[in-house]
């Protein structure tokens, strides 16, 4: 612990220095590499497709990715503070058929669809918050890390799963009703929208709250944090309720865009979003990292994805490469920060 | 009285699984013929080996998440040998052993990976278990592999004593298993890099080597444990034991090695995965379908960590 705490002052002496060589080229690189490898995928798949840079697959790239990012805000909050969270794939599955279930009952009883979008808002971020209030409480009663929290949201998962299947008898839920007003959350930019203004907020509340800095100290050292007078299990609760939030929101607004819910909607949501989180370069030791980075994570996997898919490259092979992007982004990240330090040492 | 309480603490899991049974068998008596008695442990040996070499991993301070895909990718290369070289004992047993030396290698993947770059072993098992997932659904077309092979399938329909071979390769396993890590140098130096690696190292332990060889040990067990699956269902395909590596993780902790590492063992995971599936099948015995066992699981699952995470913070405080 102690070689921890020195740990800290140390990253904060370097973090000191590097501000004062703020403007170097190198250190723009290092800091927001990823912007660069973007760029790159873009312009090697427009030189292969020129349709690649067509408004309509952009639009379409955001669109589709927006969901899987608002999911991966809320676990870029789990990481930051040091834990996980594995059951939001469930929570997207959950709020998705009870939105569905939600909106095809108002509308056969008449209500008015603007209500019904509302109400199945409402119950996206009641039931995420609900869900994230349970993994929360008990992270925060056992005053969990990150591997405490890597079993305990999988059990989570495991019930909020089967609590799906219990509700719609594992039975696909189509829309009732194509058209109106729930169905415009889904349509054109509002996703992207959505992501957008969540990412805004959530990102001003990480970096210039009294929360959002003792989350990052959470993640830095759980006991220095204690022995600061943060109150740890609040924060840690807190962290697990926002990701639960965000991928209820998730849940919502899939099944607007697809207008059917099915209880495998939110089928590998928790590793996608763990992907772009780790892929925008947060630690996944927490106490580093931001949204701004996420959100960056989330664009990087969206453009190379759908890349991928104009070259013609089939799901299977996707996988490969998705799984290597995810792990060599993992590895220059770790040994960026390690020249980092190395230069700041000297 | 103190003695007493501090046993129950101590063996609260075992308690727990002979209520279970007892629970069990008094509801459906049937539970505790032989046959469901064999079943049980068929099912629990193929788990129960990849969850052994998961214990030793966590208790080096590291999880593997990509052993259900390289569960998935020893089953398919194993059936693939088969159908090539399965006609002659040689054969079969040259399959076997490739398969393993494969499973291996994606371990030492892993493992190199992780050591080398220093990054916490999860999330490159993680991109990793995409990775041969993907492999696997490559070489295979999307498709399943299957296999006719008659040695096989003698070998897993075998029984000796009423066990299955499958339950005394398991056996045999947790026995190395045990006696390595309890009586050997190797054994301790790995308890060592995982109470406090820096401290370790500063003992002249050669941790990285250590933690490689982990990994290396769980794709050993993850090439098992598709050979035993092999011969149980004379199939391979990636969609058989996706929830292996969390499984064996929940096995680990419920037998009360903690996720922190450094402590807990072997005969530990041992009684935690018989738990495990008595419990997974009694719910079945019991008359519970289909989500609601699943729910009762993830209950049962989340109780136990809980709990046990909840005493060993007490525990720690205590000491403080």
């Amino acid at each position: 612990m102690q070689l921890k705490i020195s740990g800290v002052v140390f990253l904060e002496k370097i973090s000191k220095k590097v501000k004062v060589s703020e403007f170097s080229v190198k250190s723009i690189f290092r800091e927001w590499g990823l912007i660069f490898v973007i760029l790159l995928i873009v312009v090697v798949a427009t030189f292969q497709r020129p349709a690649f840079l067509s408004g309509g697959n952009l639009v379409n790239i955001l669109r589709s990715y927006s969901t899987i990012g608002i999911a991966a805000l809320g676990m870029a909050y789990a990481i930051i503070g040091g834990g996980m969270d594995l059951s939001i794939s469930s929570t997207v599955s959950l709020s998705a058929v009870v939105t569905m279930l939600i909106v095809n009952g108002t509308v056969i009883d008449g209500i008015s669809p603007v209500y019904a979008t509302f109400l199945a808002l409402l119950a996206g971020i009641v039931i995420g918050g609900l869900v994230g209030c349970l993994g929360g409480g008990i992270m925060a009663a056992v005053n969990g890390r990150m591997g405490e929290s890597f079993i305990i949201t999988y059990a989570i998962q495991i019930i909020i799963a089967a609590v799906a299947n219990g509700v719609v008898a594992g039975k696909f839920q189509a829309a009732e009703y194509k058209g109106g007003f729930f169905k415009q959350i889904g349509m054109g930019l509002n996703p992207v929208l959505i992501f957008l203004f969540l990412a805004i907020c959530l990102e001003i509340v990480l970096k210039k709250t009294i929360f959002g800095r003792n989350l990052y100290f959470l993640g830095a050292n759980m006991q220095a944090a204690k022995m600061a007078g943060i109150r740890t299990r609040r924060t840690r609760f807190f962290s697990h309720v926002i990701c639960g939030i965000c991928a209820g929101i998730a849940g919502v607004i899939v099944v607007s865009r697809v207008n059917s819910a099915s209880i495998s909607q939110g089928l590998n949501y928790e590793m996608d979003a763990m992907a772009c989180v780790a892929i925008g370069g947060t630690s996944l030791d927490g106490g580093s990292g931001s949204i701004a980075k996420t959100v960056l994570g989330v664009i990087m996997l969206g453009v190379l994805l759908n890349a991928l898919n104009l070259l013609g490259i089939r799901a299977n092979e996707q996988l490969i490469v998705r799984g290597a992007v995810v792990v060599i982004a993992v590895v220059l990240d770790t040994l960026n920060k390690k020249a980092k330090l190395k230069e700041v040492a000297k | 009285m103190d003695k007493v309480s501090r046993f129950l603490k101590n063996q609260a899991i075992i308690c727990m699984l002979v209520i279970f049974i007892f629970v069990l068998a008094v509801a459906r008596p049937s539970f505790l013929s032989a046959a469901n008695i064999k079943n049980v442990l068929i099912d629990a040996s193929i788990y129960g080996v990849a969850a052994i070499a998961m214990t030793i991993a966590i208790v080096t301070g590291a999880f593997d998440l990509s052993l259900a895909s390289n569960f998935a990718w020893g089953q398919i290369f194993f059936c693939f040998l088969l159908n090539l070289w399965g006609d002659t004992a040689g054969g079969v047993f040259l399959a076997v052993v490739c398969t393993l030396l494969s499973c291996m290698l994606i371990g030492a993947m892993n493992g190199i990976i992780v050591v080398k770059s220093g990054i916490a072993a999860w999330i490159v098992t993680m991109g990793m278990s995409y990775v041969v997932k993907g492999w696997c659904l490559v070489f295979t077309g999307s498709d399943m592999v299957s296999t006719g092979n008659e040695a096989v399938a003698k070998f897993g329909k075998g029984t000796f004593l009423g066990l299955s071979y499958l339950t005394y390769i398991f056996i045999l396993v947790a026995i190395i298993a045990f006696i390595v890590m309890r009586y050997t140098q190797y054994g301790r130096n790995l308890y060592a890099t995982g109470g406090n690696r820096v401290t370790a190292e500063l003992s002249g332990i050669k941790t990285g080597w250590y933690r490689f060889s982990t990994f290396v040990i769980l794709g050993l067990s993850a090439g098992i444990a598709g050979c035993m699956y092999v011969c149980q269902i004379r199939a391979g395909s990636v969609l058989y034991g996706t929830d292996l590596a969390l499984t064996c993780v929940a096995a680990t902790v419920v037998g009360g090695t903690p996720l922190s590492g450094g402590k807990g063992g072997v005969h530990r995971t041992v009684v935690g995965i018989l738990l495990l599936y008595v419990l997974y099948k009694g719910l079945g015995f019991l008359g519970f379908a289909g989500y609601v066992n699943n729910m009762v699981k993830g209950i049962v699952l989340l109780v136990v960590v809980s709990f046990d995470a909840f005493m060993t913070q007490s525990g720690t405080k205590k000491v403080r």
